[in-house]
Parts: structure tokens; sequence; C-alpha cells
């Protein structure tokens, strides 16, 4: 793969490295700022190019028409978003990731059509929520265009669920229930399986349908 | 026409100054105070200190409201961001959006933006000026 990746700050420099580990791919780190852009090549060489990531002509010179993903990482929300949308609309890059520091743009950038966004604030926010005791539906990851999540779930003592087999819990259409790890470990669940409070239980459902599952396995809305 | 201009710039001071006095509504966004100086005393339209990219901002400039917003900030990332939003999120019905890069301006005009590129503007008030000498004495 020809990945391109705009913004060598922090997070662009540790992607670069990560990268760098992985064999049979070519990337390109762009940096606008010329001083920081020779400090990278001083340590990563060839592959840091010194420019701007979201301007057309310095695209086609380094060759994005050809890149499968761009992934823009500089500290500016409007600089990540060009950069993703000239990539996709100009040079059909196939997938962009975008990072915003503001993280109300998110939903623009989606709008827009950039793949993936990531922020700091996110981030944080997926770590802490496993133990924050309000927080008992933690989105793992969406599937990209069916409009489902992965989610894992934490049933409650009382929750509607609790000690109720599979195939009697009203769960949202297209539900799907796939793992559930209780006191003896993980199983992969039928219609019989009974779940029971503490169960910790990997489900696919429709983006949608988070609220009707927190219910389920809680017995009481989203707190807020 | 209710109109949200962002960038209190000598562009962005002057189309405020013209709406204003045209009757129009309007509210010139910019992060530095001394911008605002630009725009004559007897200005009608409101001013507001912070940036058109802060959602805060546009909530207290009213975006939601506006019938139109114009993009004039110094950056072509900057304004393009804040069209889309103004446009997407916001619902603004009219966006125009400066570009100064050229290639820029054209890809984002597919992309539904009004945009204009004052480069390729100037270009060619320059280029043409050379074949009419005639109006020597104007300046754009």
């Amino acid at each position: 793969m020809y990945i391109i990746v705009v913004g060598g700050g922090i997070v662009g420099y540790g992607i670069a490295l990560e990268l760098q580990m992985l064999p049979g791919h070519e990337v390109t780190i762009v940096e606008r700022e010329d001083r920081r852009a020779r400090e990278l090549r001083d340590e990563l060489g060839e592959m840091v190019v010194h420019g701007d990531g979201s301007e057309v002509a310095f695209l086609e010179q380094i060759g994005a028409a050809r890149a499968d993903l761009l992934i823009a990482v500089t500290a500016d929300d409007g600089a990540n978003l060009v950069a993703c949308q000239v990539a996709k609309h100009r040079f059909n890059v196939a997938r962009t990731i975008a990072r915003v520091s503001d993280p109300r743009n998110a939903e623009l950038f989606h709008l827009l059509g950039i793949d993936s966004t990531i922020s700091a604030a996110q981030a944080v926010m997926a770590q802490i929520e496993t133990t924050l005791p309000e927080h008992t539906v933690v989105p793992l990851m969406s599937l990209e265009g069916s409009g489902l999540t992965v989610v894992d779930l934490h049933l409650q003592d009382g929750a509607p669920a609790d000690g109720v087999a599979i195939r009697d819990i009203r769960m949202p259409p297209s539900a799907l229930i796939s793992l559930v790890v209780g006191a003896d470990g993980p199983i992969v669940p039928d219609g019989n399986t009974v779940l029971h409070s503490g169960d910790e239980v990997i489900a696919v459902i429709p983006l949608d349908a988070e609220e009707s599952m927190r219910e389920l396995i809680t017995g009481r809305p989203a707190a807020g | 026409m209710n109109v949200v201009i962002m960038g209190c710039g000598r562009v962005g001071s002057s189309v405020a100054t013209r709406l204003a006095e045209e009757g129009h509504t309007v509210s010139i966004v910019d992060t530095d105070a001394f911008a605002f100086s630009r725009l004559p005393s007897q200005f009608k339209g409101r001013r507001f200190l912070g940036s058109g990219n802060d959602h805060r901002t546009l909530e207290a400039v009213g975006i939601r409201e506006a019938d139109a917003f114009i993009a004039l900030a110094s950056g072509d990332n900057r304004n393009i961001l804040a069209s889309q939003r103004a446009k997407h999120i916001f619902g603004v019905k009219t966006v125009v959006t400066r570009v100064k890069d050229p290639q820029r301006s054209e890809l984002f005009a597919q992309l539904g933006l009004q945009t204009f590129s004052p480069t390729t503007i100037g270009a060619d008030l320059a280029h043409d000026a050379l074949f009419n000498t005639a109006d020597s004495g104007s300046e754009a």
C-alpha cells in the first residue's frame, strides 16, 4: 500500500515510526514547516517531504493518484479536512482519515465523506468508558458502510436481560449477540444461552439501537 | 438579508460596510480586535471577537438565522472548513468562500461551494491591463 501522512508533528511522527515497522508499504510524510521537515528527514530519511498537504499541485507531485490511504494529522482541522477532500475527490484515494482537534468537527467530516476521524478526546473517552458505571454500552468499532457497530455490554443486576435466555430477550431488529464472557469464560451463545448479571456481552447492533440495548442490559436509559 | 462575514480584513470590512449601507443585517467576526478599526465609525452591523471556526462564537453570532455566510479569513483551509460547516451543519443557504489557491478554489466549487479566487481575478486584471492602457489611472 502507498500511504500519505499529512503533518509531521508528534502524531504524524508516531504514525511514521509505526508504519516504518510494517514491511511492504510505501509511506510519505508531508511536513509544511521547512525546519521540522529537515529534522524529520535526518531521522526518517527519504520518506519525509517538505510541502503543503492541502495543495492540489503538491499532492499530485507526491503521487496522490496512486495512494491507497491518506491520513491527515496536523493540528489544524481545516488543513486536515481539505487534505482529505482533495485526496478523495481529486485523486480518488480510497480511504481518508482525519484528526480533529475540535471534537464537534467529527460530524461535519463524516458528512463530507471522510472515512474516519480521530480525536484525543474520543480516544481518552473510549479508554475510560469501561470504568465509568454509567457507561455500560461501549462502542468498540463501527462496521464501515453497514450501519452496524460492535459494542461491549456489561450486564447489570436486575436488568431486563438478567437471567433470561437470548431467544426471549426482545432485542432491536438485526441486533446480534456474538460472544458472552461469563464466569466460565467466553462462549459463542445460541438462543438457549441464559445471560447473567456480570456477564460481558459483545454484540453487533444497528447504530441507532444503542439506547434500547442500554435499557435491556441496565434497565435504565442513559444517564444525562 | 441577514449576512455573517468571517474575517474583517480589507475585503471583509469593505463588503460589510457596503452590505450594511444597503440595509442588510450584517455580523462580522474576527479573531483580532484591531481588525474592526477598518470599519467606519458609523458601521451599523455587529462586531464579534472570536473565530469563525468556533462553534460558540457562531452560535453567539446567530449563524442558524443567517441567510448568507461569506468566508474571507486569510487562510484557504479555514475558509473552506467554515463554509462547509455553515452550509451543511447550520443550513445557511448562500455561502461564498474566498480561496486564494486557484486549484483548490476550482475543486471546492465542484464540491458545491460558491468559491472565488482573488489570485485568478488579480492575474486576469493584471494581464488585461497591459492591453487596455486607456484605464491606466484606476486601481482595482
